[in-house]
């Protein structure tokens, strides 16, 4: 974990996770593999989030599923549960342990914090508590998980130092209002 | 001519302040605008106008000033500034516009008397010829007296953005906004109320038109309302800030001044631009009053009643005792009662109407305190140095001359119908407030109050109610009772008469862009009969005000001079912004640093330390060439670079390449389908070099692909591509071929990837990983294999960009850093460097490689590379394929690559000249020269120690050996240069595949 | 900027998307067999009306789907999204939908805005 910085009711970590990107059908038997190989069952709706202080099982999207690992893990672990996940025919997995930035955004302002760097609607009822959205932020494609009290935020790794700089940059900036 | 002070104004405080203008020093109270404060001190000429440098002076009290623009100095040189919205601060620093030498004394006034010259169409008919005076005599001219204000320099702006969602946007709080916002008070709706203003209330506090509001005086009622909705949990209000742009599907941007009133900090932010979406709009804005036009119309001291009056009450100061006001309307009462309430009297009251038609309390009022009142008369003009000295009434056929400094002029209220208009909504002429109101709207809008045409403000609550009721908010009930008569009346005026004639005098339609009504006779008289035409031909209402209080006024000319009903003329287009919206707002923060966002690999800090020059490739910052010291050059570096690898080894960082992991039962016939390549004989765990077309055959782009299995394939793109051809595949496969079972996902930042070649590569890579065979037999050309390293898996694949002997090496980016540093310490021994982008393409120009986007440009297919041997002629389909055979594509005189070597091996071949029959171009060009073609790649090789080429020249493939001229920049002397075969190094490839 | 819904994601700015083109021009089969002229007119000739248009949206910044839409090539409305199973809407479904906003004078510059 690392500060990143906070403001007025906004504050900001950056976290190290492991992710995995899974692609399917999301039929019942994919549904039962995916349990089997997690211990976890995919969450079922479109842009559903399920997690705990271990995991974070996204659905993005009607054949995707973003699985991120909160725990800290052996790298060959990841490896040998995306290998395993992808010896079935028609699912495909991919490692993106390391090729991914992870920000934490808490506090009372994070909303109207977030909305300085993207359109996003981020009200209640149009974002809900444990649902995730891909759009942009800072100009830059994202995943966002609204875990209630707090935003997580993924983008590209090799975008994490112009993210980072954003980030401080509109905390600097954000004088009263 | 003195300014009183109105003791009564609570909005303006004591605390004297002082600020400069024209580099003379003047006092301010806090909370004065810069107009207000001018007035307070008697300054009433402030300007220059734009075309004839006329005097000008403050014309009104808000956004719609069409003269009153200063450039504030102490504001990073911000130029017209409207100096009646924008708010003093102590120790500003302003100066006046568009005047040399001095404001009293300016040359350019020399223009008013040319005016004969200036006339409707005047750029039109005046910069038409002789040839060549355009570019050195016209344009230089018109830039330098074009604009007003000087622009501001070196000016970093930190502006930033914010985006709203909401339910409910309420523009306006003035009396019918702040009605509307108490009804959302504590209710589900999330409400945004925004006011250009830095206080609510509106006309409650710039007039005394309100008396009370269910009993309490107007004030009491303001303090109550605020306290009401500074409390609601559900209400957000913005002041300071100005909606400028009303889009579709109910998209607004709105600019929030963040330092009004005070000294700008530069260290934060000093402008929000807000960008807002809404489910339902409120338009609260209000009215602005429009001016008449008459003989100097212009003169320092002409200023709307309207205006007037708000400096009183919200200003707190009276800019002149003893005014004229002239008016065809009611609203001028309440004008003339809070002048008698402070001891003032008119000099004079002009009323266009008859007798009659004018409210009888008015007459009263009139006669109660003696002032000289004229019924169905107009002013005729008025006259002075650079102010006000004398006003000339006509009433029927007697003129009346006064003596008086300030003329209040009221030519009625027109609803602020641009917002509306800017949302794409229909307008209907209204003949009882003579002007254009909101009809039907073309999204979610509601008009409320005065912008809906209601001048009638007793009914206000009345009309809220009904408006708001689908929404299901209480009813509210207030009792508005009013100082002034509860109907409007006007009656049309838009021009008087003028009994002089001289170029002095004019009648101006236009302030800001010195359009009269003169000019508008002769467009239409030339012919300009359309309304989008006569305002582009005469540049009627084009200035920054956007001809706020007098475009309606041109309208209703027009018409007469048409003979048509107003409706028919109708208006000209209305679009955002508003009001003048600076660019360093709309830019916000994607400037400078933050510009593009940029991408970084695992290796950045590395390149860093080691002196790299970066190159930008789509985000991506790439090494470009390392400088081994502070005065090599790029040239030196490239070839120094070049030389080395060649003898040694090299790697580059290529973390920056697309990876696409492809996996599915269909795996393999969907990649036949995508790329030109047959993939279905390809052993496992071998790669190839493929390419991908457009359905036009032309080439898209290219990589490798690794195939893993017939189910399981990764491949690479190039580093700016990848997007662009993941999402080219994604779209076959979601929306031709749904039935193939394929799923993707980009795995370009999941691995660090690297690319080392060079003959002593094999050495080294046996150093840094001793357990793996590097054999020729073991680990031949394109094949790749995976193995354990610490606790990730790595993927080395042979191949190579360089013609040299070379390895890919993919990483988790985990490792990425510390695996490049362990192949350095591993290398040294051996000379290995670190090379950049310009040295790989340097490499593979001799090598006869190409890049997608220097030899290809999107009219380049496969053929016409040579790349046969890449189609997979045997596949029934791919995409792109049946283009090949059509007869453009397959022409044989269609442009093809070759290679370029100077016949005089000193001279330059330089990249995208072009290739000529000719050893000389004349020196002027009559005829166009015959072109062959063009230079794609050009370099000086250090390995064959002379300028190299790669060309796309018609029919090239049959043109080997042919002499040709290549054009050299800045010279008619062209370099002759033999067509040769594009591989200059290692033509048999021996190199790469022992 | 529009709000355009994606099927998958809900309303989101136009910001996210990219247009795809005309919809409903499926690649032929078997492009052997077409005439150049044919192929052609599949590779390089498409529909650009005014008024009701079917086309294609992808949320490219966002789930990376395709789908279709009808919109109002006058007005910039979004009549109908659907996605790439769904059926193709019948176009008198939006015989009542808006017109130009601006109506549609006979001659001029089409920018009218006030109600006759």
């Amino acid at each position: 974990m690392t500060e990143i910085t906070s403001t007025s009711g906004v504050n900001i970590t950056q976290k190290y996770y492991h992710q995995i990107i899974i692609r399917g059908n999301g039929l019942e038997k994919f549904n039962n593999i995916i349990e089997e190989k997690t211990s976890i069952k995919p969450p079922l709706k479109n842009l559903e989030i399920k997690y705990d202080s271990n995991y974070l099982f996204g659905k993005n999207s009607f054949d995707q599923w973003s699985l991120i690992l909160i725990t800290k893990k052996d790298h060959q672990q990841i490896l040998n549960l995306v290998s395993s996940i992808n010896t079935n025919e028609n699912m495909l997995a991919s490692d993106y342990s390391h090729g991914q930035a992870y920000f934490e955004i808490e506090g009372e302002n994070k909303e109207i914090f977030l909305n300085k760097l993207t359109h996003f609607d981020l009200r209640e009822e149009k974002f809900p508590k444990s649902t995730m959205a891909q759009t942009t932020i800072a100009r830059i494609e994202c995943s966002i998980y609204n875990l209630g009290n707090k935003f997580v935020i993924t983008c590209n790794k090799s975008y994490e130092d112009y993210f980072q700089k954003r980030l401080k940059d509109t905390a600097l900036l954000s004088n009263a209002s | 001519m003195t300014a009183l002070r109105n003791h009564n104004c609570n909005y303006i405080s004591n605390v004297k302040i002082n600020f400069k203008f024209d580099g003379k020093s003047y006092f301010a109270y806090e909370g004065d605008t810069i107009a207000s404060a001018l007035l307070r001190n008697n300054i009433r000429l402030v300007g220059r106008s734009f075309k004839y440098h006329r005097p000008r002076g403050i014309y009104t009290c808000g956004i719609e000033e069409p003269n009153a623009l200063v450039q504030i100095i102490s504001e990073h040189n911000e130029p017209n500034t409207r100096a009646t919205i924008k708010r003093v601060y102590d120790g500003m620093v302003i100066t006046s516009q568009n005047r040399w030498p001095s404001l009293s004394y300016d040359f350019g006034a020399i223009n008013n008397i040319l005016s004969p010259i200036f006339s409707a169409g005047f750029y039109y008919k005046t910069f038409m010829g002789p040839k060549g005076f355009w570019k050195n005599i016209y344009e230089p001219l018109i830039r330098r007296s074009a604009g007003l204000g000087k622009p501001p320099k070196n000016f970093r702006s930190k502006s930033i953005h914010q985006n709203h969602n909401t339910d409910i946007l309420i523009i306006g709080a003035g009396l019918s906004g702040l009605i509307a916002a108490r009804k959302f008070v504590n209710t589900k709706y999330k409400v945004l109320m925004i006011e250009q203003d830095s206080f609510l209330g509106g006309i409650l506090k710039n007039s005394n038109k309100v008396d009370t509001i269910n009993g309490l005086n107007s004030s009491e009622w303001l303090e109550e309302t605020e306290k009401l909705l500074s409390k609601a949990q559900n209400i957000k209000i913005l002041r300071n800030t100005l909606v400028t742009t009303y889009n579709f599907t109910n998209h607004f941007v709105a600019l929030e001044d963040k330092f009004a009133g005070k000294k700008i900090d530069l260290n934060k932010s000093e402008l929000t631009l807000h960008k807002i979406r809404t489910s339902n709009t409120i338009l609260c804005n209000g009215h602005i009053e429009r001016f008449i036009s008459f003989r100097n119309n212009d003169l320092p001291g002409v200023m709307l009643a309207s205006s007037f009056e708000k400096y009183i009450h919200r200003y707190g100061v009276v800019p002149e005792e003893r005014p004229v006001i002239f008016t065809n309307n009611s609203s001028s009462m309440s004008l003339l009662n809070s002048m008698l309430s402070l001891g003032c009297k008119p000099e004079a009251y002009v009323d266009s109407r008859k007798n009659e038609e004018i409210e009888t309390d008015i007459k009263k009022i009139l006669k109660e305190n003696n002032i000289p009142s004229y019924f169905e008369a107009e002013i005729e003009g008025c006259d002075g140095n650079k102010k006000i000295e004398k006003i000339t009434i006509r009433k029927g056929k007697i003129f009346i001359k006064i003596k008086s400094s300030m003329l209040c002029v009221s030519g009625g209220y027109n609803p602020d119908i641009h917002l509306f208009t800017q949302s794409k909504g229909l307008l209907k002429w209204d003949k009882n407030i003579a002007s254009f109101k909101p009809d039907t709207p073309f999204q979610k809008t509601l008009t409320l109050g005065s912008v809906s045409g209601n001048y009638n403000f007793n009914k206000l609550c009345d009309e809220i109610n009904e408006k708001l009721s689908f929404l299901n908010t209480a009813k509210l009930d207030f009792e508005i009772k009013l100082n002034v008569s509860n109907k409007y009346s006007i009656k049309e005026l838009w021009e008087t008469k003028s009994k002089i004639n001289s170029n002095w005098s004019k009648s101006f339609i236009d302030l800001h862009n010195d359009v009269t009504i003169k000019d508008l006779k002769q467009a239409i008289s030339e012919g300009f009969d359309r309304i989008e035409h006569l305002k582009r031909y005469t540049t009627n209402s084009m200035g920054t005000d956007q001809g706020k209080i007098s475009s309606i006024n041109s309208l209703a000319v027009v018409s007469k001079l048409l003979k048509k009903e107003i409706s028919e003329v109708g208006t000209t287009t209305y679009r955002p912004p508003y009001a003048p919206l600076s660019f360093a707002a709309i830019a916000g923060r994607s400037t400078y640093e933050f510009y593009d966002p940029q991408r970084k690999t695992s290796i950045h800090s590395w390149h860093l330390k080691n002196n790299a020059v970066f190159e930008d490739v789509g985000q991506w910052k790439r090494p470009w060439y390392f400088k081994t010291h502070d005065k090599e050059t790029m040239h030196q570096a490239v070839q120094r670079e070049s030389k080395m690898l060649r003898e040694n080894s090299g790697i580059l960082d290529g973390s920056t390449l697309g990876k696409i992991e492809i996996k599915g039962r269909d795996a393999l016939e969907f990649m036949n389908l995508m790329y030109t390549n047959a993939f279905t004989k390809m052993k496992p765990m071998t790669s190839r070099y493929a390419m991908m077309l457009g359905e036009d055959g032309m080439i898209k782009d290219d990589g490798i692909i690794c195939k893993l299995s017939d189910q399981h394939f990764i491949a690479t793109t190039t580093s700016s591509g990848a997007p662009k051809v993941l999402a080219h595949m994604e779209e076959y496969l979601q929306t031709e071929w749904p039935h193939l079972q394929v799923y993707l996902n980009s795995i370009t930042e999941q691995f660090s990837t690297f690319n080392i070649s060079g003959p002593k590569t094999r050495e080294i890579m046996r150093k840094v990983f001793p357990n793996i065979d590097f054999s020729n037999e073991a680990f031949p050309f394109m094949s790749f294999k995976n193995f354990d390293y610490k606790d990730t898996k790595i993927r080395i694949m042979r191949a190579s960009f360089t013609g040299e002997l070379g390895y890919e090496i993919y990483i988790s980016p985990k490792y990425g850093l510390e695996l490049w540093e362990e192949m350095f310490s591993c290398g040294r021994e051996f000379n290995l460097i670190p090379y950049g982008t310009e040295t790989m393409h340097l490499l593979r120009a001799e090598k006869g490689y190409i890049v997608i986007g220097q030899e290809t440009d999107g009219t380049v297919t496969p053929i016409d590379l040579n790349y046969n041997w890449m189609i997979g002629k045997n596949k029934k389909d791919f995409i792109g394929k049946r283009s090949l055979s059509r007869p453009d594509t397959s022409r044989e005189d269609r442009k093809q690559l070759v290679g370029l070597s100077p016949i005089n091996k000193t001279d330059t071949i330089e990249e995208g000249q072009h290739i000529v029959e000719l050893n000389e171009l004349p020196k002027k060009i009559k005829n166009p020269i015959k072109y062959l073609g063009h230079v794609s790649s050009g370099y000086y090789s250090p390995n064959l120690n002379h300028s190299i080429g790669l060309a796309m020249i018609r029919g090239g493939k049959n043109l080997l050996g042919k002499k040709f001229f290549v054009t050299v920049s800045g010279k008619t002397k062209n370099i002759p240069v033999e067509v040769v075969n594009p591989v200059f190094v290692d033509p048999e490839n021996k190199r790469l595949i022992s | 900027m529009i709000i355009i819904k994606c099927p998958y994601c809900g309303e989101r700015d136009q910001s996210e998307f990219s247009n795809g083109g005309e919809a409903h021009v499926v690649r032929p089969n078997n492009p052997e067999s077409l005439s150049d002229k044919d192929w052609g007119e599949y590779v390089f000739f498409r529909n650009n009306p005014k008024g009701i248009f079917y086309e294609r949206w992808v949320h490219s910044h966002g789930c990376k789907k395709w789908f279709n839409a009808v919109r109002n090539t006058s007005t910039d409305e979004i009549l109908k999204i659907y996605k790439l199973k769904e059926k193709r809407p019948e176009i008198t479904e939006f015989k009542n939908c808006l017109k130009s906003p601006s109506g549609e004078p006979k001659v001029g510059s089409g920018n009218f805005t006030v109600k006759k």
